[in-house]
């Protein structure tokens, strides 16, 4: 059982128990364990979260405004955050246990700043390089095994690579009879050098340089469908 | 210089739309002879609409089909029209050789436009079956076909 | 019993709020220029707002997810904005444009100045958008909109030469004056005059908001399969009226009264009443659903409480959105702007808009994390990419049409 964050977590609805519409899964943070493995960590929220996402240059001056418009504000420029294990469910939207009013805090200037955590944001669209690839390819989505409110392991298992921007892919990848037949052909056209390759120790993530290095030997697998 | 290119582009985009705006829209239109004809011959047509509405207004309010408030305020839409045609043509720069054609196009259509304030002006007072009114709508109507005809 | 009575009444609704300002003008316009031989437009246009709202009234029913919510999810929060912002400026527009209906309908009984009308016009659709039942509201609405029905009788008692108003029908049938420019140009309107998109945006809204599982899958279809096509017999009505009593005298629609003309020529008073009463409520209906539609646009857009089943207090944001966007609308018609021509703009604005939205929908109705086993069927898809490519046409036709024709006067 796996997800992939971009398309089946990130910009989906939050709410809570009662129906209550919280907010939009506007970025996801993810933890690097001291054992290499990857794990989502909490759904990020607000302006800090989701003006970085839209483009890199755009992102940043929009970040850098929404910040200066309030410069006395210590916390102007952190996201709100809900940790993952509030996740009761995830369907076509992201149902959190308990009551939502308030479950929103705002992320932590250490936390912010910690090294070992990630924005899912961040690493979308990094370049990744590597035998095999197109040379154009970019970090287009993360794998992630087993299912936010239920047990078991949960890391990435997997980075979706390939050229092109990240969403594009439209969930054309995830299953083979998605139709209409015309714009999956379309699609899977316009991705054909895309590829799964599974994380281990060929897969070298450096999100602060932001690139992403494949070794020879890294397992490639192509996209379903 | 990562900043300069937007800059860059931005100068051209705004300088473009200004010079298109400059030559497009000047204080006096000055439109050559044969789109002069185009839009003189629109004006008549537009001026037949309005002629032809206020009549319907008048009559289907004579014959008790409508309500007057309605067939005034369909007169009154209609008189505003025609003045906003017939000023639209008396503004164009008339092109050298169409003086005399604009002199007759001006005429019709001022005569237009006075036919149908007349029409609200009758409408308002309550004389819808006035046969003077009627009949100068009638008129104006033909004298807008002529004119069209010989454009 | 009670379950026949409803789907009555959704079907009697949606034909009544089939029709809105763009439908009323447009149609007049067009049938006083072009007769009947645009009306295979209005098909095609009925058609693919069926095929659109079963889609995304299908989506709403089994996941939950009105359009705007997919727009974001599966273009992104980039591509997503660029299309909100497209978006919610065209349903903007039209909610200036139904504002300024009701206004005009206003007139027509009053004899006051529209724009005087305007003030009072918006408090009374801000008010309800606050504080009315809306579902009470949208039904009576709805129900007094078949009014408009006059506009079939009407046509019926002109007594036209049938024979002759049927052979226009094909495009051939053009009239010589009109070029095939002009033709093409009020073609694309009459499309986004009967495709407009806050159909859909406020169909798949109200389907959430009433809790629709798949099981009302088949009362959503019965409505939209028998009342937007009923709705649109009535905008080839409106259009045949104008075809009798215009085209002959050469009489352009540049007025609401000229579209409720060639009713009181064929009726009187009384039926010329029943459908200014008629224009009132489409109109009024109208300008509520575009107006919550600009409120969920952006409420879905970023992820804030919306809805008007919620108490007022917690969709505060929400109803912030709406008591400004009714403000602003009140501000633009108060510059005395001209509302028929605000329509002219945003029926054309609407085909331009269609596939920002329309695309997305077309995807997740095919997707089984959303719909499961009520994915696209094959005609449905079929359907749906025949669609995609009219609607990606006419939006780009759209723009050069409008510059070239000067907005349809050449």
């Amino acid at each position: 059982m796996t997800y992939d964050a971009a398309l089946h977590l990130l910009d989906r609805q939050i709410v809570d128990e009662e129906g209550r519409l919280l907010a939009k899964v506007d970025d996801v943070e993810l933890r690097v364990d001291p054992d290499g493995s990857i794990r989502p960590s909490g759904l990020l929220v607000g302006m800090p979260a989701v003006l970085p996402r839209l483009g890199r240059r755009v992102g940043h001056r929009l970040t850098r405004l929404h910040v200066e418009l309030r410069p006395a504000a210590e916390d102007r420029g952190r996201p709100l955050v809900v940790d993952i294990d509030r996740i009761a469910s995830l369907t076509s939207e992201v149902r959190l246990s308990g009551d939502g009013r308030g479950s929103l805090r705002r992320l932590s200037a250490d936390r912010a700043a910690a090294g070992d955590r990630w924005r899912l944001g961040e690493l979308l669209g990094t370049p990744a390089a590597g035998p095999g690839l197109h040379r154009k390819s970019v970090v287009l989505d993360v794998r992630i095994s087993g299912r936010p409110g239920e047990s078991g392991e949960h890391r990435v298992a997997a980075l979706v690579v390939g050229p092109g921007r990240s969403g594009a892919l439209l969930g054309y990848d995830r299953t083979s009879d998605l139709g209409p037949a015309l714009i999956a052909a379309v699609v899977r056209w316009m991705h054909r050098h895309a590829r799964v390759v599974e994380l281990g120790p060929e897969v070298e993530i450096d999100c602060a340089a932001g690139r992403v290095r494949i070794g020879a030997g890294a397992s490639f697998l192509p996209l379903r469908g | 210089m990562e900043w300069e290119v937007p800059w860059r582009r931005t100068v051209v985009a705004v300088g473009l739309v200004l010079a298109s705006a400059g030559t497009s829209c000047s204080v006096v239109d000055r439109p050559d002879a044969t789109d002069w004809d185009t839009r003189a011959d629109q004006a008549l047509t537009d001026a037949s609409s309005e002629v032809a509405t206020s009549r319907l207004a008048l009559d289907t309010a004579a014959r008790e089909r409508t309500w007057s408030s309605y067939a005034v305020v369909v007169l009154a839409q209609a008189e505003e029209a025609m003045a906003t045609v017939e000023d639209d043509l008396a503004r164009l720069q008339v092109p050298t050789g169409r003086s005399e054609r604009a002199e007759e196009v001006l005429a019709v259509l001022e005569s237009a436009a006075s036919a149908v304030s007349d029409a609200r002006a009758s409408a308002v007072e309550g004389e819808l079956d006035d046969d003077a009114t009627l009949g100068a709508l009638d008129e104006v109507a033909a004298e807008l076909d002529r004119a069209t005809d010989g454009g | 019993m009670k379950r026949y009575f409803a789907v009555l009444l959704g079907v009697l609704t949606a034909i009544g709020g089939f029709v809105d300002i763009g439908d009323l003008v447009t149609n007049a316009q067009v049938g006083a220029r072009f007769g009947w031989s645009l009306v295979w437009v209005v098909v095609v246009g009925v058609v693919g707002i069926c095929v659109f709202a079963e889609m995304s009234g299908r989506i709403a029913a089994v996941s939950h997810r009105a359009t705007f919510d997919l727009v974001r999810e599966r273009l992104g929060p980039r591509m997503g904005f660029l299309n909100l912002v497209g978006s919610m400026l065209v349903t903007f527009l039209t909610f200036i444009a139904e504002i300024g209906g009701v206004a005009l309908a206003l007139q027509l009984v009053s004899s006051v100045h529209h724009v005087l009308l305007v003030p009072f016009v918006a408090a009374a659709v801000w008010i309800v958008l606050w504080r009315a039942r809306f579902s009470s509201i949208e039904n009576v609405l709805g129900l007094l909109g078949l009014s408009l029905i006059g506009f079939a009788v009407a046509l019926w008692q002109l007594g036209p030469d049938w024979g002759d108003l049927v052979a226009q029908l094909s495009p051939a049938e053009k009239p010589g004056a009109e070029s095939w420019l002009t033709y093409a140009y009020f073609g694309v309107a009459l499309f986004g005059a009967a495709m407009t998109p806050y159909e859909v945006f406020f169909f798949s809204s109200g389907g959430v908001e009433e809790r629709w599982t798949h099981k009302d899958i088949g009362v959503m279809r019965a409505n939209v399969f028998i009342g937007f096509p009923l709705g649109g017999l009535l905008s080839i009505a409106i259009a045949g009226c104008a075809a009798v009593v215009f085209l002959p005298q050469g009489i352009t629609v540049e007025t609401l009264g000229q579209v409720g003309l060639p009713v009181g020529v064929a009726l009187g008073k009384i039926g010329l009443a029943v459908v200014v009463l008629g224009f009132f409520a489409a109109t009024f209906g109208a300008a509520c659903e575009t107006g919550l539609s600009v409120g969920y646009s952006l409420a879905q857009y970023a992820g804030f409480q919306w809805g008007k089943y919620v108490r007022v207090r917690d969709a505060a944001a929400f109803h912030v959105v709406l008591l400004v966007a009714t403000v602003l609308a009140a501000g633009v018609l108060l510059t005395g702007v001209d509302p028929i021509m605000v329509t002219e703009i945003s029926v054309v604005f609407s085909a331009i808009a269609l596939p920002l939205t329309y695309f997305p929908i077309l995807v997740v109705a095919n997707d089984p994390d959303y719909v499961g086993e009520h994915r696209n069927g094959r005609l449905a898809n079929v359907l749906g990419v025949a669609y995609l490519v009219i609607i990606v046409l006419a939006s780009l036709a759209a723009i050069p049409l409008l510059v070239i024709t000067s907005m349809g006067q050449g």
